[in-house]
């Protein structure tokens, strides 16, 4: 498996002198193309500064992070746009859409951002919008659709550039848990079937049991990196499939 | 992002709010309605003046009196209550006013002067058509002199003054009176010219038979002028003509009274020419010389006005200023994911840049597109009051380079005031941006 990411000693410190906040102090990660990963930990740990150094959102005070081998430092501020705007997707527990647009719109923001033409990034949005069962509200204001609903567009949004990998910040978590599974599952198929890489933050540890892999991290170091126990992901990955199935008998509902 | 893409998205974003970008356009084309409103009435009004300075003479035309002459004006019309001492003059004081042929001699040897005519007054008594008896009487014939004048027609052309045939252009007063059915049927009739031989009226108890009768071609038909250039406008060999038959007769000495001349020289050496003939005697004036104040008068009205327009301006700058400081602030976590995504500082600076620029162009456009209604009405409410008598007056005046500098201009103080900003939104961290609530 090739790492797709490689970060090493990573540390970031915030504020000056008397006020110095060390965020992270020393932290090594290792992802491999494929994984699902959840960084785990309360708030204030330094999950969410972690996650915005390896999404190259921001820069660490020391360390290094090389994406597919590529050391990040090396690259320039345009590469490094280039690279964000085409490897990775982002999925935020805010959503951060644009209300007043488009659901169409908001999807195409990637791509209109990488300077794809008109006609073809339309296309790209609606395979985007078909994959997460929205392309009959692809003319609907943004404002107009329930939370479950903007979460999905917001990974409609993520995948529509076809990236390798998806960082995902809390997104159930403005969700109840049924809409919350959907989305799960969303995710996790889009992992499985196409290989995209995820990585989660969440403090929540139901949707951290559904990752291959935990990373919990507390007051800055990572306190442990383990695989979930095999018999815990067959369950969780049933319980997957039984939702799955419920949440389309109750479509299929709506649709009569 | 394509810039295209960047022009089509900023634009809808202005549109997201419509109240606050009305009213910032509102403002925008407070000021530039003003500004474009007061360049056409300046470009219509100037080009009017123009028109009419041409009528008076052009670039490099003098008219010219003897030194004597211009000091017994200027004294006549100072309100001077100082006594001067009597000092004999020598000679015929009166002849000192006349320009004598020596002097137009001297004239002519000045490089750059290309011609000078003395220019003699003809009184005829009355005109008509020729093949009528309706007389009607002649208050003001002027000469239409050699060299860079222009007549303000509305029909035909102004009269050669290089010709030896007879040409006259009439006002449109007397084309009616004189029974011709339009401006343009009047063009080559035949007028007549009742002329009194000064000798021969003193001797016979008829008074006419002591009228000379000359016949002219009308060439032209001139259009009512807001300035004292009306009257009809003979020319050289009409206005000679003329002069001949009313002074036949006359002992030779007594014929040459002509204390004004007018002369066309070199525009270039205008002031040299000036100080030369002022050497020889003779008083050189340029048009601009004597109504060359209206216009500076009218142009320091338009100045006023114009910075009104650019205070207006000045203002609704501050107003896209705000708008887009408001913008950025709603839209901090918009920024922050478009950054995420790997949009660049500079693109998200061009982007809000673009919103400010667009806020000018359509403050601009529709000030150009009011103004321009509000003009053609106002010129046309002109036109039926004030400015009846003078069709040829556009009040307003729209010329395409002009509005379209304009706009261009206030797109650029729009811009201007983008910057900042747009300067803000491109220096925001994408992270405190995403976090920002």
């Amino acid at each position: 498996m090739e790492k797709v990411i490689e970060a090493k000693n990573l540390k970031k410190v915030y504020g000056k002198k008397s006020a110095v906040f060390t965020a992270l102090k020393g932290v090594d990660l290792d992802i491999y193309e494929g994984e699902s990963v959840a960084i785990v930990g309360k708030s204030g740990s330094g999950k969410s500064t972690l996650m915005h150094l390896l999404a190259l959102l921001d820069t660490p005070t020391s360390g290094t992070i090389k994406i597919d081998g590529e050391e990040s430092t090396k690259l320039s501020k345009k590469e490094l746009n280039k690279l964000r705007n085409s490897r990775f997707g982002f999925v935020f527990q805010q959503f951060f859409m644009n209300p007043k647009d488009t659901v169409l719109n908001n999807v195409v923001l990637p791509l209109k951002i990488a300077g794809i033409s008109r006609k073809k990034r339309k296309q790209l949005a609606m395979d985007a919008l078909k994959i997460v069962d929205l392309e009959s509200k692809a003319k609907n204001k943004a404002t107009d659709l329930s939370g479950g609903q903007k979460q999905r567009v917001c990974i409609a949004r993520a995948i529509v550039n076809n990236p390798k990998i998806i960082f995902a910040d809390e997104p159930t978590g403005n969700l109840d848990s049924a809409t919350g599974d959907k989305i799960t599952d969303l995710l996790f198929d889009l992992n499985k079937k196409q290989g995209v890489t995820l990585i989660v933050v969440t403090h929540d540890e139901d949707l951290a049991k559904l990752c291959q892999r935990i990373v919990r991290i507390s007051d800055g170091k990572i306190i442990a990196d383990n695989s979930v126990r095999k018999d815990t992901a067959k369950k969780a990955s049933e319980r997957r499939e039984k939702e799955a199935a419920r949440v389309k008998k109750a479509n299929e509902k709506e649709a009569k | 992002m394509k810039i295209s893409d960047i022009i089509a998205s900023a634009n809808s974003n202005l549109f997201r709010n419509k109240t606050r970008t009305f009213l910032t356009i509102l403002a925008v084309f407070i000021g530039s309605f003003t500004i474009i409103l007061n360049s056409a009435i300046n470009t219509g009004v100037n080009s009017y003046i123009d028109k009419q300075l041409e009528a008076a003479g052009g670039e490099g035309y003098l008219e010219i009196m003897t030194n004597e002459a211009v000091d017994i004006m200027s004294s006549m019309m100072s309100s001077s209550s100082e006594v001067k001492e009597y000092r004999e003059a020598s000679g015929n004081d009166q002849k000192s006013t006349y320009i004598t042929d020596e002097q137009i001699e001297k004239a002519r040897q000045i490089p750059g002067l290309e011609s000078i005519d003395l220019i003699y007054s003809a009184n005829p008594e009355y005109i008509k058509a020729k093949d009528s008896d309706k007389k009607f009487a002649v208050t003001n014939l002027n000469l239409m002199p050699r060299g860079n004048v222009n007549l303000d027609t509305t029909a035909g052309r102004k009269p050669d003054a290089n010709t030896d045939k007879l040409e006259v252009a009439l006002t449109e007063a007397y084309v009616n009176a004189l029974g011709f059915s339009s401006d343009e049927d009047a063009i080559g009739k035949i007028v007549t010219f009742a002329v009194p031989n000064t000798v021969e009226c003193y001797m016979v108890s008829k008074h006419s038979d002591c009228l000379k009768m000359v016949d002219a071609e009308v060439v032209g038909v001139q259009a009512p002028s807001i300035m004292a250039m009306g009257g009809m406008r003979a020319n050289l060999a009409l206005n000679q003509k003329i002069y001949d038959l009313a002074t036949d007769g006359m002992p030779e000495e007594a014929k040459r009274h002509a204390f004004q001349a007018t002369a066309q020289v070199d525009p270039e050496k205008i002031d040299e020419i000036k100080e030369k003939l002022k050497e020889v005697g003779l008083a050189a004036m340029t048009i601009d010389d004597e109504v060359g104040m209206i216009k500076v008068f009218f142009d320091a009205i338009l100045v006023v006005f114009s910075i009104f327009g650019g205070i207006a301006l000045l203002a609704a700058s501050i107003g896209i200023i705000n708008t887009l400081f408001m913008s950025v602030q709603e839209r901090t976590r918009e920024i922050g994911l478009m950054k995420a995504m790997g949009m660049s500082n500079g693109k998200i600076f061009f982007s809000f840049s673009c919103e400010a620029i667009l806020l000018g162009f359509w403050g601009s456009v529709v000030g150009v597109v009011f103004s321009m209604i509000i003009g053609t009405i106002g010129d046309k409410i002109a036109h039926e009051s004030f400015l009846k008598d003078f069709p040829t007056f556009e009040l307003v005046k729209f010329d395409p380079i002009n509005m379209l500098v304009i706009v261009l201009i206030i797109m650029f103080i729009a811009f201007l005031a983008g910057t900042l900003p747009a300067r803000r939104a491109a220096k925001k961290d994408p992270i405190d941006a995403l976090r920002y609530e």
